[in-house]
């Protein structure tokens, strides 16, 4: 089972006095659901790009299975906001990029790429032109995309974030069930608190000046919708709402609103 | 002139217009469409020069009639001039143009996408394309003739060095604006550099790739009548040269046009290639 440990993580950005991010540890298993909350600057983007390995950090390092990672790989494919897509591929072609570099033949690509983008709900759409497709087309075409690669990390940024609010909320139970499918270990930086407490089994609250990990929480709502309850009753739960409002009292501690 | 309208035409469209049609008024309550007007203009060209030729105004030996020229047009394919007919003449300059930007686009490519994705690459080569990209073909003709000789490589390669810079500046800016998620994104599948190069860098470029060739157009077209001027026997700038000598106006005239309607049909040509090879562009 892989193990992605973050140790002290410092990130300075050129020309800035205060770091982006100071001294961030956590960890994601396979399996978990860990998503980073917190204000606009508190560097959870940051920290999702030093696990990517797309981002250098000043300080400490990103090891997976005691391995320290030195770069962007396979293993921690990355679904972006927007969607970063390749125009000038249709739907099963962006997926079958990501098989191609996995070396996977050419003959298998296809039919592969096909029961990827079936995973996402998205049968039949293979031959479509990204252009032709909605928001939230796109975004699963990515979504499949960054499974092609097999992953043994699912990071996300923001991936719902551009996304209409009912769409988003379909999207959000077809990630918990592909999430549960497969096994991956899913790290996810949102700024819907709701969405956080809904999709995550860990939640990682970042709070900005400087950016830094203020506290971690463990929450069980999605693994309740993944062994069967409905969204409705889970967000009815009084413990939603609980959980909701002590995520908010730490998200927004110490400001006078 | 039609390209102009295509493009208002396009504007239009994209702000949910319909097209205007010629004759009718259109949907912004003009009389006449910008079509019509232009086609207006070119009418009123052509009326005037025939009552100027007609009336003798000026002698045939300077401004010949329409009709001469056109004529000129049907004598030149048929029995030629110089000895060699207007396909003979016309190939020979379209082989040279398009032999130039072959070897210019192996070379301008590579070196664009050089400057576009590394420091080092923008230091060696910006330098040598600053350097050539002001200087005027004709300058350099004498140059390259005294290095290569009079005979067709030296022809070429004056249009090639014309048509180097357009396409290796617009190749590096098409680089430097991939979008950085797409380029973040593959290597977060695993891509190598050179998978990048070319799975991401490159396509996604070729939009500007693609104005950068159609500027190296134009500029080698207008190169190849200088590099027809020395020592060659045949092509459009040859024809209209010697025709010139002997104070052939209406060759003249017919060369010139022929040089404006193929210069039109490339364009054409390079918009049609433009939605084959990137209809994705501008829709994202």
């Amino acid at each position: 089972m892989p193990h992605l440990a973050v140790e002290d993580i410092s990130v300075y950005y050129p020309g800035q006095q205060r770091p982006a991010l100071t001294r961030a540890s956590t960890y994601v298993k396979s399996g978990e659901f860990v998503v980073l909350v917190g204000r606009s600057g508190c560097g959870k983007t940051t920290l999702l790009n030093v696990v990517a390995g797309l981002l250098k950090p000043t300080d400490g390092r990103v090891r997976i299975d005691g391995e320290t990672i030195t770069g962007p790989s396979a293993d921690r494919a990355l679904v972006f906001q927007n969607d970063a897509l390749f125009p000038w591929l249709n739907a099963r072609e962006n997926v079958a990029f990501a098989l191609k570099l996995r070396g996977v033949s050419r003959k298998d690509r296809g039919e592969m790429a096909d029961r990827l983008l079936g995973l996402v709900k998205l049968d039949g759409f293979g031959d479509k032109q990204i252009w032709q497709l909605s928001g939230g087309m796109r975004q699963r075409v990515g979504l499949a995309r960054a499974l092609a690669a097999q992953p043994a990390f699912l990071l996300m940024d923001e991936p719902l974030g551009a996304l209409d609010a009912l769409t988003r909320e379909r999207m959000q139970t077809l990630l918990l069930d592909i999430w549960a499918q497969s096994k991956v270990g899913a790290l996810m930086v949102t700024h819907g608190i709701d969405e956080a407490l809904l999709l995550a089994t860990r939640i990682v609250v970042l709070a900005p000046g400087p950016g830094r990990i203020i506290r971690e929480i463990e929450t069980g709502f999605g693994r309740r919708y993944v062994e069967g309850e409905t969204v409705r009753s889970i967000k009815a739960d009084p413990a939603f709402a609980l959980a909701r409002a002590d995520i908010e009292d730490s998200i927004f501690e110490g400001e006078t609103v | 002139m039609t390209l102009s309208v295509e493009t208002q035409r396009d504007i239009a469209e994209l702000r949910g217009e319909p097209a205007a049609s010629p004759g009718r008024r259109t949907k912004a309550g003009h009389l006449w469409s910008t079509r019509s007007i232009s086609l207006g203009t070119i009418a009123l060209f052509f009326i005037a020069w025939t009552l100027v030729a007609y009336f003798r105004l000026v002698s045939p030996v300077f401004l010949p009639s329409p009709l001469a020229v056109l004529w000129k047009f049907y004598t030149v394919a048929t029995s030629g001039f110089v000895d060699a007919t207007l396909w003979q003449h016309l190939s020979a300059s379209l082989l040279r143009v398009f032999a130039a930007l072959f070897f210019s686009l192996l070379v301008a490519i590579p070196v664009g996408i050089a400057i576009g994705i590394s420091r080092i690459g923008r230091g060696i080569f910006d330098p040598i394309l600053e350097f050539l990209r002001p200087i005027p073909p004709l300058a350099y003709l004498p140059l390259v003739i005294i290095w290569f000789g009079i005979g067709e490589p030296s022809k070429i390669l004056v249009i090639a060095i014309a048509m180097l810079a357009p396409i290796a500046i617009s190749t590096a800016s098409g680089v430097r604006g991939v979008s950085h998620d797409r380029i973040n994104a593959a290597k977060t599948l695993g891509a190598s550099n050179i998978q990048l190069v070319l799975n991401v860098i490159l396509p996604s470029a070729t939009p500007s790739i693609l104005t950068g060739l159609r500027i190296a157009l134009g500029t080698g077209w207008t190169t190849l009548v200088a590099a027809e001027l020395v020592a060659a026997t045949r092509g459009l700038g040859f024809m209209i040269q010697s025709a010139a000598q002997f104070l052939v106006t209406d060759v003249v005239i017919m060369g010139i046009f022929t040089i404006a309607i193929i210069a039109f049909i490339l364009e054409v040509g390079l918009r049609r290639l433009e939605r084959w090879l990137v209809p994705w562009s501008g829709r994202e």
